[in-house]
């Protein structure tokens, strides 16, 4: 449905934010899964005509994105990863006029959309307030109802869940799982728990390459029987990865837990772990950061101009 | 010391932005400029005798360039603060433990300094540019580096640390770019309206600039370079005010600021039973998304909708009912100030209010117009709401052009205010009149060109990346397009600022020169379009990329939706391009002011050589003229009797005709043939076939053309219009030999053209001039007889008693004709006329006015019998039997007498608002001032040489006041004098040669009129008003109708010392011959009641005289006249003031210098004066007067002897 082949954009100040990434996206949702700064947001915003890239080509169905922006903003719901609005204006006002905007020029209907939106993201006891004393959750609520005006056929949903407690993140999740199964939504985040819970599909996208593909499952599959556990000494971390192939570790009971991926059992004290998805997410980014010469920065550079 | 770091580290911060580098640039560049090429711009200078880089010159450019420079503080003074809440850094920046004060405070620092570093380009700039190889000399004065410094640390830099302590605390306080900006406006708005108003004091000037131009208004040319402007006075007391005012809001900024953000939760609130039956009722609609219509009128609906939000976005933001506020009291001062002349205002008429509220609000609107069009542009994407809507899927054009009508609704809701406020002040006066359909015309006209650049705003605003940098962009526009007045002087390469010019009159409306203006706008209007398309093909969407990215979405153009309103507009502008370069270039000759300088260079070059060549004189005109009104056409034929007045035989004679005639001139002269023509300049030389001896006459016939086709570009030809035509003979007859009138007179322009000064006028002893009048230099008196014909419905008048009239076709004639000699001066007037007669002892008094202006028809004619009566009592008879006054259509604004015939324009007398009985009776005095130029002018033509203005001007400016006060009492006289005293003196520094005195007066006005005026005045006060009268009549009888010799300020001299005798001989060299000034002022005074029940006055006076050269510089000499002394229940100046609060007015002898007098009356007085009328020339005339202390009888003693133990020490 939305085919991305070969993008490449490079900013003026030579920050080269995507590299020759190709994609093939189904309706259902999608998961763009990558670290702060891998060039998600970048990717995101070319797809939703706000960004012409150096290089490449996207298509969605039968439009090209990058000339005819106009039919695809007709298709398009967006929620911007850091947006804001005027500091005046309330929920209902604003919707109002993007709804407007997204040509549903007869007032009836607006009305009709605006309030079934607000009280699906539960939003319709604040509709006269001011947006921009929401919550970092309301305003994220607000961004998906203004999304989903029009019927969308398809959605780019930029980062929505960074920053929300454990509740806004589930009451979100519910929200981007009404969508209906038959548009194209794309589900950028750095948290793995959101493609797990929601996405069908699914990519890694790391230091402006896609490091990794396909359904969640079928990439768990292919870790399974190749990741172990080990709880070591904190203070042994480094000795340890110079002979490990270490994946990911976090502290537990001030014990060191490290998952270490190998087809064979890596030595002793070992425990073959079940791969999760999470084990997907690192194995594939630390790949891509072993590969790339100096692509471990890139990752820490936040894109200067997004 | 951590405020130290955070200082410097905003200073640093500032300093490497662009904007910084930018205004540095800029301002450097311009201040260069500004002293190098010293003849373009003269902001300061003005011309003359005052140096460019003189202290006050300087001092002045400082608090000029302090007003341009509020408008970049706040990226400079807000930022300091905005910036870490736009960038959000501020959540950080407060968890550090730097303390407000080091924040704040540090912040301010550092930004000030920042900005104090660019506004020494100022300074630099100006010193630089006096070393600039094409300076001029002559404009500079020797080098002083601590005036620049002085002018910069103690003129710009309050100025700017009051606007920064402002713009600051502002921003603090809101947060809000856009508030700040306001506050910027308001400043400005303040400023603007102080100066077009007399109602706001100088004293509160923000940028000092009325209050050091009313601080020097007096000082002579050689005292403003050489003087720096001390610290004391209202100049003290405006800094007080002003940083008071500054610094208070900065400390209640401070004291407000908190450096956490306030929290922005939503309350929880109950639902209401109405909220849950609204929930409910929306339930239904869960899951319904709306199926987007994309039909022919969606977008054209998105764009409506879109302008209500842009629209309501602006107006109902604080900002903008801030801008009202400021709007409302810019239109309140100065539609309130409408004043012609003498301080009177005119009537509120619609069309004179519409003016007034044009000028007060174009600098408010330009201003609007820039801040408006960067937030219209950036607001969205400051508010990271770009987001949304760049995805949405509206085109470009909804955004642009709605933000555009956003735009535009703030400059009308400006426009309506006025309107608002100009019927109001019709209402207030119980005018009645409104004409809703000139405002809406004139509103309508007015407010294009800030539509246009609105659109230019927004257009560059789109172009750059950051608000300043457009805010610089259309600042540049500004001045280069004001600049380059004479570079780019066509109106075709003036985007929104080359209007053509197109006058009101009441008379005449806008005439035919409203078509140019139509004609100009579609034109922009045309450049407008393209920009606008230009606009929202180049409109950031999404990330904002490089304009060099956005320059290919431009292929757009090729598209059939863009094709045809493309073409449209390229239609439109070649084809109103077309027609304007037709009117302007084919029609009418294209010549740019610097054109017609070198055209006038040439003919100095070429015929200057024939100024001397003995030429006969004109002695009999006979003339008919036939005025088309409707078409713009005059035609004259015309037969002139020429007489060799002078003592050898002629051989050649040169005839020069007027410029701007649609064909050649036929001409024919008796016995002569013509030798050759020069075309350009019209300019005829005749061989006589037998030379002219002296006494013989020959007949001159011509026959000219005038032809007004299509508009000019500049300088349209009021003269000749519909309704309300005036012009004279100089627009269509000859002049007999070299027309020194068309040569460059200004010495500046002469040398820039690299011409020698021209003298302007000849010596007073220059008896070769002694023949030749200072009128007409090419005809003494003539016989005169014309017949002028018009349409039937206008009655067409020139000098002369009607001897017959009739029609003959469709035209209207009417034969004119004197029986005396006249000056060759005539005008001819064609008009709707409604006629109010008259008579005062056998004259005919008639008034040809516009119907509607009646107003002050009955103190002319009231005028006009007391000055028939007085003059010719006092001077000698009258030479006609009738006096014409004749109204003529308000593009210009003067009244001048021709002989029995007065041409007097709309404002000026009869649209004078004098229903307020305390100020000065404008129609009765200029109808007074008028008349008596039959007397002075008419009858006594003075000689071509200095004082010959006195002997005219003065003498009519004396008349008049006798006539005055004839009729108001000696008592009102005052208001009059001040007046005149006060623009004698101002005038004095704006001299561009020399000053002289009264009996050498050139071409000055602030000398013959306004000196004249008092000096007249005084002389008939102290000599008497018989003695002055008998001198003015013994000149009458001596030299009136007298050509040979015609007679100089000399003559007035000698009888003026013979009738006064020798006594006072002294007193009328310093009032005439010398250029002298007196101070005089009391410096203390007091009142003790004595036991017989009068009152001792005690006056502290001092008495000064100096005597100036013609720059300024004084010496002091010893006061030695007698001086009026009054005692007063009421100050002279205050309104209502009359003969009744006079307690004792008599002239007393005083001594040089300070003195005490004792005087003892019957009544208390309040206030106390010397010279308290303004008779005497005195450089301060604010000190005159002074209220009266009053002392009880014992304390008196003690301080009489605290005085004496002073003096003992």
């Amino acid at each position: 449905m939305l085919s991305i082949q070969n993008l490449t954009h490079t900013y003026p100040n030579g920050v080269q934010a995507l590299k020759n990434v190709s994609l093939e996206i189904p309706k259902g949702m999608f998961g763009l899964l990558g670290p702060n700064g891998a060039g998600k947001s970048s990717l995101m915003r070319t797809i939703a005509t706000l960004q012409q890239p150096t290089s490449g080509a996207v298509q969605f169905g039968d439009i090209n994105v990058l000339t005819e922006p106009g039919t695809v903003r007709r298709r398009l719901g967006y929620l911007p990863q850091d947006f804001g609005v005027y500091p005046r204006g309330s929920a209902y006002d604003l919707l109002d006029h993007l709804a407007m905007l997204k040509g549903i020029t007869s007032a009836k209907e607006r009305k009709r959309v605006v309030e079934g939106l607000l009280v699906q993201t539960n939003l319709f006891d604040v509709r006269k307030k001011n947006v921009a004393t929401f919550s970092g959750g309301m305003r994220q609520r607000f961004g998906i109802a203004q999304a989903l005006i029009g019927q969308p056929q398809l959605i780019i949903v930029d980062e929505p869940t960074a920053g929300l407690d454990p509740e806004e993140r589930n009451r979100f999740h519910n929200l981007l799982s009404e969508i209906g199964e038959d548009v194209v939504v794309i589900l950028s985040t750095h948290i793995v728990d959101d493609v797990s819970d929601l996405c069908p599909n699914m990519a890694v996208l790391a230091a402006g390459e896609i490091v990794s593909k396909g359904t969640p499952a079928a990439l768990v599959a292919e870790l399974e029987g190749r990741i172990w556990k080990k709880t070591i000494n904190k203070t042994k971390l480094d000795a340890f990865k110079a002979k490990h192939k270490v994946i990911s570790n976090h502290l537990s009971a001030g014990q060191m837990m490290v998952r270490v991926e190998s087809v064979s059992l890596p030595g002793e004290g070992f425990e073959l772990a079940k791969a999760n998805l999470e084990d997907v997410y690192f194995v594939a980014i630390s790949e891509s950061r072993q590969s790339g010469s100096s692509s471990s920065e890139i990752g820490d550079i936040t894109v200067a101009a997004a | 010391m951590m405020m130290f770091q955070i200082a410097t580290h905003e200073f640093r911060y500032m300093m490497g932005s662009i904007a910084t580098r930018v205004a540095f640039a800029a301002l450097f560049g311009f201040a260069v400029l500004y002293t190098a090429d010293g003849v373009e711009f003269q902001l300061t200078a003005g011309g003359g005798n005052i140096f460019i880089n003189a202290p006050t010159s300087i001092t002045l450019f400082m608090l000029l360039m302090s007003v341009a420079a509020t408008f970049f503080v706040p990226s400079f003074m807000a930022n300091a603060v905005l910036k870490d809440v736009d960038s959000k850094f501020d959540a950080i920046l407060f968890s550090t433990p730097i303390t407000k004060n080091d924040y704040l405070i540090g912040r301010f620092l550092g930004a000030f300094a920042a900005l104090m570093l660019v506004m020494a380009a100022a300074p630099i700039g100006m010193l630089l540019g006096t070393f600039w190889p094409w300076a001029v000399p002559e404009t500079l004065g020797p080098t002083i580096i601590s005036h620049y410094l002085v002018a910069y640390f103690g003129f710009l830099l309050p100025t700017m640390l009051l606007v920064s302590a402002l713009v600051f605390a502002v921003a603090v306080l809101s947060r809000s770019m856009m508030y700040c900006y306001v506050a910027v406006l308001g400043l400005f708005i303040f400023y603007i309206a102080g100066l077009g108003s007399s109602t706001i004091s100088p004293l509160f000037d923000p940028f000092m600039i009325s209050t050091f131009n009313d601080q020097v208004s007096y000082w002579t040319a050689a005292e403003l370079n050489e003087n720096l402007i001390s610290y004391t006075g209202t100049i003290l007391a405006n800094r007080v005010i002003w940083l008071g005012f500054a610094i208070s809001l900065f400390v209640a900024a401070y004291l407000r600021f908190s450096p956490q953000t306030p929290a922005k939760l939503p309350k929880a609130r109950k639902a209401d039973q109405k909220m849950v039956d609204a929930k409910n009722k929306a339930q239904a609609n869960v899951g319904y998304r709306g199926t987007p219509t994309w039909a022919v009128g969606t977008h054209f609906r998105q764009f409506l909708y879109c302008t209500k939000f842009e629209v309501l976005a602006v107006l109902k933001s604080q900002p903008f009912i801030l801008l009202m506020g400021f709007s409302l009291f810019l239109l309140v001062t100065t539609l309130s100030n409408r004043a012609v002349l003498y301080e009177v205002n005119a009537l509120p008429v619609t069309r004179i209010l519409m003016e007034n509220m044009v000028e007060a609000l174009v600098w408010a609107l330009m201003a609007v117009t820039i801040f408006y069009g960067a937030d219209v542009v950036w607001r969205d994407r400051e508010n990271k709401f770009n987001a949304f809507l760049d995805a949405a899927p509206a085109p470009n054009w909804v955004f642009v052009i709605s933000k555009l009508a956003a735009l535009i609704a703030v400059v009308y809701s400006i426009l309506i205010l006025g309107v608002i406020v100009a019927v109001a002040i019709q209402l207030l006066n119980g005018y009645h009149t409104f004409e809703f359909g000139l405002y809406l015309e004139q509103g309508l006209l007015f407010s294009t060109s800030f539509i246009f650049l609105a659109i230019l705003s927004c257009f560059f605003q789109v172009l750059v990346k950051s608000r300043f940098l457009g805010i610089m962009l259309m600042g540049l526009f500004w001045v280069i397009t004001l600049a380059s007045v004479t570079l780019l002087e066509h109106p075709l390469l003036r985007y929104a600022l080359g209007m053509i010019s197109a006058p009101l009159s009441d008379m005449n409306g806008a005439g035919r020169f409203a078509e140019a203006g139509y004609w100009i706008r579609a034109y922009n209007a045309s450049v407008a379009g393209l920009l606008v398309m230009l606009t929202y093909v180049l409109w950031n969407r999404g990330t904002l990329q490089p304009l060099k990215y956005r320059l290919k979405q431009l292929k757009a153009f090729k598209t059939a939706k863009f094709l045809v309103p493309l073409t449209a507009l390229v239609v439109l502008f070649i084809g109103s391009g077309s027609f304007i370069y037709y009117n302007t270039n084919v029609l009418n000759k294209f010549r740019t002011r610097a054109d017609i300088q070198e055209l006038q260079v040439a003919y100095e070059e070429q015929f200057r050589q024939y100024e001397n060549l003995p030429m006969p004189r004109t002695v009999d005109v006979k003339m008919e003229v036939d005025i088309y009104p409707y078409g713009g056409r005059v035609e004259t034929r015309g037969i002139h009797i020429l007489e060799n007045r002078t003592d050898t035989d002629i051989a050649t004679v040169h005839l020069v005709f007027p410029p701007r005639l649609a064909a050649a001139p036929l001409v024919k002269l008796e016995g002569a043939s013509l030798a050759s023509v020069n075309a350009r300049y019209r300019y005829y030389i005749f061989e006589l076939e037998t030379p002219m001896v002296p006494g013989e006459q020959r007949t001159l016939e011509f026959e000219t053309l005038i032809h007004n086709k299509g508009f000019p570009h500049r300088g349209a030809d009021v003269t000749l219009i519909r309704n309300g035509t005036f012009f004279d003979n100089r627009r269509i007859a000859p002049h007999i030999g070299f027309n020194p009138a068309f040569m460059i007179a200004v010495r500046d322009q002469r040398r820039d053209a690299g011409l020698e000064p021209l003298p302007r006028m000849p010596k007073l002893e220059d008896s070769s001039q002694y023949k030749t009048n200072g009128l007409r230099g090419d005809s003494d008196f003539v016989g005169f007889e014309a017949t002028v014909s018009t349409v039937p419905e206008q009655i067409a008048v020139t000098p002369g008693y009607l001897q017959k009239e009739w029609i003959e076709g469709n035209r209207r004639y009417f034969t004119y004709k004197m029986d005396v000699p006249i000056m060759n001066l005539y005008s001819f007037l064609s008009a709707e006329y409604e006629v109010v007669r008259d008579q005062w002892n056998g004259v005919d008094i008639e008034i040809f006015h516009h119907m509607p202006h009646t107003y002050n028809l009955g103190r002319m004619v009231e005028s006009a019998k007391d000055s028939l009566a007085y003059f010719s009592q006092a001077f000698g008879p009258y030479q006609f039997r009738q006096v014409r006054i004749l109204e003529f259509a308000a593009y210009r604004n003067f009244a001048k007498s021709f002989p029995n015939t007065i041409s007097y324009s709309e404002d000026l007398g009869f649209l004078a608002d004098v229903t307020d009985s305390s100020v000065i009776d404008l129609p009765y005095y200029v109808t007074a001032h008028e008349i008596a130029h039959q007397w002075w002018a008419h009858q006594v033509t003075p000689a071509n040489t200095q004082g010959a203005a006195m002997l005219s001007e003065s003498l009519s400016q004396y008349s008049a006041l006798l006539v005055m006060e004839q009729k108001y009492g000696k008592d009102q006289i005052r208001k009059f004098l001040k007046f005149e005293l006060d623009s004698y003196l101002s005038g004095r520094n704006q001299e561009a040669d020399a000053e002289l005195p009264l009996l050498r007066v050139e071409d000055q006005q602030y000398i013959y009129y306004r000196k004249g005026a008092v000096i007249m005045y005084a002389l008939k006060d102290y000599l008497g008003e018989t003695v002055v009268n008998r001198a003015l009549q013994r000149l009458v009888e001596g030299h009136a109708f007298k050509s040979s010799p015609y007679p100089t300020s000399n003559d007035l001299l000698f009888y003026l010392k013979e009738e006064a005798g020798p006594e006072h001989h002294g007193l009328i060299e310093d009032f005439l011959e010398k250029i002298t000034l007196y101070d005089v002022k009391i410096t203390e005074s007091t009142v003790e009641e004595m036991a017989d029940g009068r009152f001792k006055i005690s006056l502290s006076l001092d008495a000064r005289k100096f005597y100036s050269d013609g720059i300024g510089n004084q010496t002091d000499a010893a006061f030695d006249i007698p001086v009026d002394i009054g005692l007063f229940l009421k100050s002279p100046d205050a309104a209502g003031y009359g003969s009744a609060d006079v307690i004792m007015l008599e002239k007393r002898r005083i001594v040089d210098g300070k003195s005490t007098i004792e005087i003892i009356v019957d009544k208390k007085p309040l206030i106390a004066g010397i010279d308290p009328y303004n008779k005497l020339i005195d450089r301060d005339s604010d000190d005159n007067l002074r209220a009266v202390d009053e002392i009880e009888a014992g304390t008196r003693d003690a301080s009489a002897l605290a005085r004496s133990e002073q003096a003992k020490s």
